[in-house]
């Protein structure tokens, strides 16, 4: 049994029946038109697949496998949206979807690193940030900033501390965060949380779909 | 209580609830009415755009739509505390742009109708259809049909401009908020409008842009399972997954109905 999370960037597979086998990266870009999977979650997930997972489903289903607590916030930064589940007492107590003016921080984040030549791991954290709402809206800061002498790298720091900012605002200030996606890699992302912060990777959603597979199939 | 003579002929509109005196009269002629707060007419919304800013709420773009469209005689348009102030200024606007009587009033009644229709076991489709077109009727309601079903999910706020949010809910899902209201009749009773049902998972929803966002977030907050939902003119994809996950994750059993 195939199990794929289609992200706007990223596509993740998991093989079931080849258990031992962890899962697998690909380039949305890369993926075949006619390709069929048996289990689907995320933004592309309904054209490829019989049976489709929503994505909050799929995060708190997966947050509940991986997190070993009653009480969490568990956060899911994308290419294109960020979403969040509150857990309480071991039951979902909130959760949020924003697509509208999460839109595009993910992608615009990683297409800035290649843009400006920059490597997140090396960058520090700045002390100062922007306020940022949307990545796109958020970009006409930084031009703004680069014309008034300030270097592009501090720039795009100030930016993606921004974005994490933002992202951790809708999650709902909690002391403790944890943080799924891609951007689990990021260290400039992770690091500019003002809380603490546990990545579990790109795969949670997986993980969800993993655990859903087993109870429904 | 009306203007303007009308008579069977007449083709009225009305905005929000008139007051059901009005209601009567209209009744008693036998005049049309037409429940403008609906989407009627079927062009774009965007046409309302040089008398509403774009940003404004989609219940009232909508009526706009419709009066500069449907062939009225008169409308009937709610500016009290039953509705809101958009509605208010929408009434001045109004006077500008039709050629037709424009009767702004207060809906203030207090007699109790019963909101059997809210919390009976139906399709939500069907529960909001038949409670929207109730408004257009005085007759008191057999309270032996519909009986009350237990909840397993609860709907609280007026009636979306988009109804096709409804598909997700359970038949078993009870309605709160300004439609429950709306079926008892009492459109100002505030009281009645903020109660909710803590046991039920229950979706607070509000069209952007409305004073009653507030509101919904604020009762969202209380309620123990709630969530809090604003929807523009059209329900989006990811407005629909934020409702199925949400009744999902909260335990609402679908296959019971
Ligand atoms: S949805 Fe709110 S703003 Fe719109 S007409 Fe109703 S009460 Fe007024």
């Amino acid at each position: 049994m195939i199990l794929a999370d289609f992200g706007t960037s990223y596509c993740k597979f998991l093989d079931l029946s080849s258990p031992g086998k962890g899962p697998v990266l690909t380039p949305t870009k890369d993926i075949p038109r006619d390709l069929r999977v048996d289990l689907a979650t995320g933004h592309n997930g309904k054209r490829f697949s019989e049976h489709y997972v929503n994505e909050l489903t799929a995060l708190a289903r997966g947050g509940e496998e991986l997190i070993d607590e009653d009480e969490y916030v568990l956060l899911d930064c994308g290419s294109r949206d960020i979403k969040f589940v509150a857990y309480r007492n071991g039951e979902l107590a909130d959760m949020g979807w924003n697509v509208e003016c999460g839109a595009s921080m993910g992608f615009t984040i990683e297409l800035l690193e290649r843009y400006y030549n920059l490597d997140y791991d090396q960058l520090p954290v700045p002390d100062r940030t922007f306020s940022v709402t949307c990545g796109v809206l958020g970009m006409s800061h930084i031009f703004d900033a680069v014309s008034s002498g300030i270097s592009e790298a501090e720039s795009v720091a100030r930016f993606v501390k921004g974005i994490a900012l933002n992202a951790f605002r809708f999650a709902g200030l909690p002391d403790t965060l944890y943080l799924s996606g891609g951007l689990c890699d990021n260290k400039l992302f992770t690091q500019s949380f003002p809380c603490r912060l546990v990545p579990l990777g790109r795969f949670v959603l997986l993980k969800g779909l993993e655990k859903i597979a087993e109870e429904r199939f | 209580m009306a203007h303007t003579p009308l008579n069977k002929n007449s083709r009225v509109g009305i905005v929000g609830i008139p007051p059901l005196d009005i209601i009567r009269h209209l009744n008693a002629v036998g005049a049309a009415i037409f429940d403008l707060d609906e989407p009627i007419v079927k062009v774009d919304i965007e046409t309302a755009a040089p008398h509403l800013p774009r940003v404004y709420c989609a219940i009232l773009r909508t009526a706009v739509i419709n009066a500069l469209h449907l062939d009225l005689d008169a409308i009937y348009i709610d500016v009290g505390p039953g509705k809101c102030d958009c509605a208010l200024h929408v009434s001045t606007i109004f006077k500008d742009i039709v050629s037709i009587p424009v009767y702004p009033c207060r809906n203030t009644d207090t007699s109790a109708y019963g909101y059997p229709l809210s919390r009976t076991r139906m399709s939500l489709m069907e529960k909001f259809q038949k409670i929207t077109r109730g408004v257009q009727s005085a007759k008191p309601y057999d309270l032996q049909k519909n009986a009350p079903c237990k909840p397993v999910a609860g709907f609280w706020g007026v009636p979306p401009r988009d109804f096709s949010l409804f598909e997700l809910f359970p038949d078993r899902t009870h309605v709160y908020g300004w439609t429950r209201c709306m079926e008892n009749k009492t459109p100002a009773d505030t009281a009645l409008e903020s109660y909710f049902n803590p046991e039920v998972p229950t979706v607070f929803f509000s069209q952007s842009f409305c004073a009653k966002t507030a509101l919904a977030k604020f009762l969202a907050a209380k309620h123990p399972k709630g969530l809090y939902l604003d929807i523009d003119v059209g329900c989006s994809s990811s407005a629909k997954a934020k409702i199925q996950a949400f009744l999902e994750l909260s335990g609402v059993p679908y296959d019971l109905g």
